[in-house]
């Protein structure tokens, strides 16, 4: 919050600058951070493409981006009913990921107890490299779509619970001193004060979760599945399909930014709900 | 009921206050303090920082328990937080997503009661110090005077009978402060209420003060109480008259000694004389 609160005049102070220069050289300058991304972008497109033609890189090695394009093209319809299947499962462990990590944050934010016992393991088993641990769903849940949620929810839930508690215990001591001075209950400090303050760290776990969640749920299609992006990537790899599979990651790259964007979008609507109130 | 009238409406008797009591790191923050405080008076607590002022007032708000002795207020003991009761804390504890209207509102949002009765009250608020221009705006376009005078408001709105100030303007420049006690003063006018205010300012105490009492640091208690003679309202040169800068000598002086003296000397009952 501090941090936010310094840098704030400072960003103000910086646009200011670029506005004032602006009045010279038109719009061009504003338009900076998303001209420069977008070119680079491009750029590395355009080089990939250069050096494939000249070093005649066969396709399946490395197929040119126009080649791409194609075959995304070509196989739009049964790329996107692979879609259905991901973006939901990766849907249902985020949000099960953000409740049950919220839920467990608050637990042990109000209880010394709990954080005592829970909250150094779950420290350590952050560390655990909880990939490895896909097979074991499939041996307990089998291959259904339950077992990949599941697996999905399991690693994205952790960054949500460490935020989200750091989240709460880093609430301005003396706000919550001023919310007991006037006879706050615990629930009015909780929803009035804790929370708010809280919602930058939650939402920060919320995006690393939404990119776990779709790992996640791509890890277990990998291993088992019928239908999904990763079952259809492994199963264009053993055609040696390359251009499919580009085609494929090109779809998820898409369903990726745009779950990110939801939550950014959520992000904003609700701290500026907050601010109305 | 001028009975009523008769007794105190702060009462502090035999007040202690053991950090870790009955471990050998025990640490005596306030030891045996006693005084009284009328109805409408604006007593000031001076004293270096780490004497144990700012925990005794915690006290009196009902936010910090007493190890030993008594907290009276309005007749009845303190045992936890009330709501005739307003705090000022040293940083002003605003709402970063709030803006300064919702800032000032809050209280009423957590006592439930209703914010279209306050809307007008708050507005007025913010009118008298200065700051109707901003009240749509964020602590962070504010400066640190502005949100200072965005946590005077707060704690009037709700209409308080105590006001309790833990060096509020200690963060502040000199300049800001000055301004500041300048605002605090002529609200006082308004808005009579008894008011205890914490500081190491010993002109800021003497200023703003119809009473000062000197705490130190050891023994952790008050070793003076002294009645300020200067009527309201004060302008702001009273402090360059030869008077003023008496009793600040004074009051120095009486801070100075407790320190060169051993621990355990109790010189509340010395009743010294101004130098003259």
């Amino acid at each position: 919050m501090t941090v936010e609160t310094h840098a704030a005049p400072r960003l103000v102070a910086a646009r200011t600058r670029i506005g004032s220069r602006a009045i010279r050289g038109p719009d061009l300058r504003q338009l900076r951070p998303v001209i420069l991304p977008l070119a680079t972008a491009g750029m590395v497109l355009l080089l990939w493409q250069l050096v494939v033609t000249a070093m005649r890189i066969r396709a399946v090695i490395l197929p040119p981006p126009v080649e791409i394009a194609a075959e995304l093209w070509r196989n739009l319809p049964i790329l996107l009913h692979h879609a259905i299947p991901t973006t939901l499962d990766s849907l249902m462990a985020f949000s099960l990921a953000t409740a049950l990590g919220v839920g467990l944050a608050v637990a042990i934010t109000y209880s010394p107890l709990l954080r005592d016992t829970l909250y150094p393991n779950l420290v350590v088993f952050q560390l655990i490299p909880k990939v490895a641990l896909a097979p074991l769903f499939v041996v307990w849940l089998g291959i259904s779509s339950e077992s990949r949620v599941a697996f999905a929810t399991f690693i994205s839930f952790f960054p949500v619970v460490i935020s989200a508690a750091v989240g709460f215990s880093n609430t301005e001591a003396s706000t919550l001193r001023l919310c007991r001075s006037l006879t706050a209950s615990e629930w009015q400090s909780f929803v009035m004060v804790r929370f708010p303050f809280a919602l930058p760290a939650i939402f920060s776990g919320m995006k690393i979760a939404m990119t776990m969640a779709i790992i996640g749920v791509i890890i277990g299609e990998f291993i088992s599945a019928k239908a999904g992006l990763g079952y259809y990537i492994l199963y264009a790899s053993s055609r040696m399909e390359t251009g499919v599979i580009f085609a494929a990651l090109f779809v998820l790259c898409v369903i990726g930014v745009s779950l990110f964007g939801a939550v950014a979008l959520a992000e904003q609507f609700l701290r500026r709900s907050y601010g109305r109130r | 009921m001028p009975v009523v009238e008769r007794q105190p409406y702060v009462q502090v008797a035999e007040v202690s206050k053991i950090y870790r009591s009955g471990t050998p790191n025990a640490i005596e923050a306030v030891s045996s303090v006693s005084f009284s405080v009328p109805h409408g008076q604006f007593v000031a607590i001076l004293g270096p920082s780490g004497c144990g002022k700012s925990t005794l007032l915690m006290m009196v708000g009902g936010l910090e328990q007493v190890t030993a002795g008594r907290i009276t207020v309005d007749g009845s003991a303190m045992a936890g937080p009330r709501t005739s009761i307003g705090i000022m804390f040293q940083d002003s504890t605003l709402l970063p997503w709030k803006s300064a209207l919702d800032n000032v509102l809050f209280p009423i949002r957590i006592l439930k009661r209703p914010l279209d009765t306050y809307r007008d009250a708050a507005q007025q608020l913010l009118e008298r110090v200065g700051l109707d221009d901003f009240a749509n705006k964020k602590p962070h376009e504010l400066s640190g005077g502005m949100r200072q005078r965005v946590a005077i408001c707060r704690a009037l709105v709700y209409d308080p009978e105590l006001l309790l100030m833990d060096e509020p303007f200690s963060a502040l420049d000199a300049i800001t402060r000055d301004e500041m006690n300048e605002l605090l003063l002529d609200l006082w006018q308004q808005y009579t209420k008894t008011a205890l205010f914490v500081t190491h300012s010993i002109r800021e105490a003497v200023f703003l003060a119809d009473r000062v009492l000197v705490m130190t640091r050891r023994p952790a208690t008050i070793v003076e109480d002294l009645t300020i003679p200067f009527a309201r309202p004060r302008p702001m040169a009273i402090g360059e008259s030869r008077e003023f800068n008496e009793i600040c000598g004074h009051l120095r002086e009486r801070i100075e000694e407790s320190h060169h003296r051993g621990p355990r000397s109790n010189a509340a009952s010395a009743r010294p004389e101004l130098v003259a």
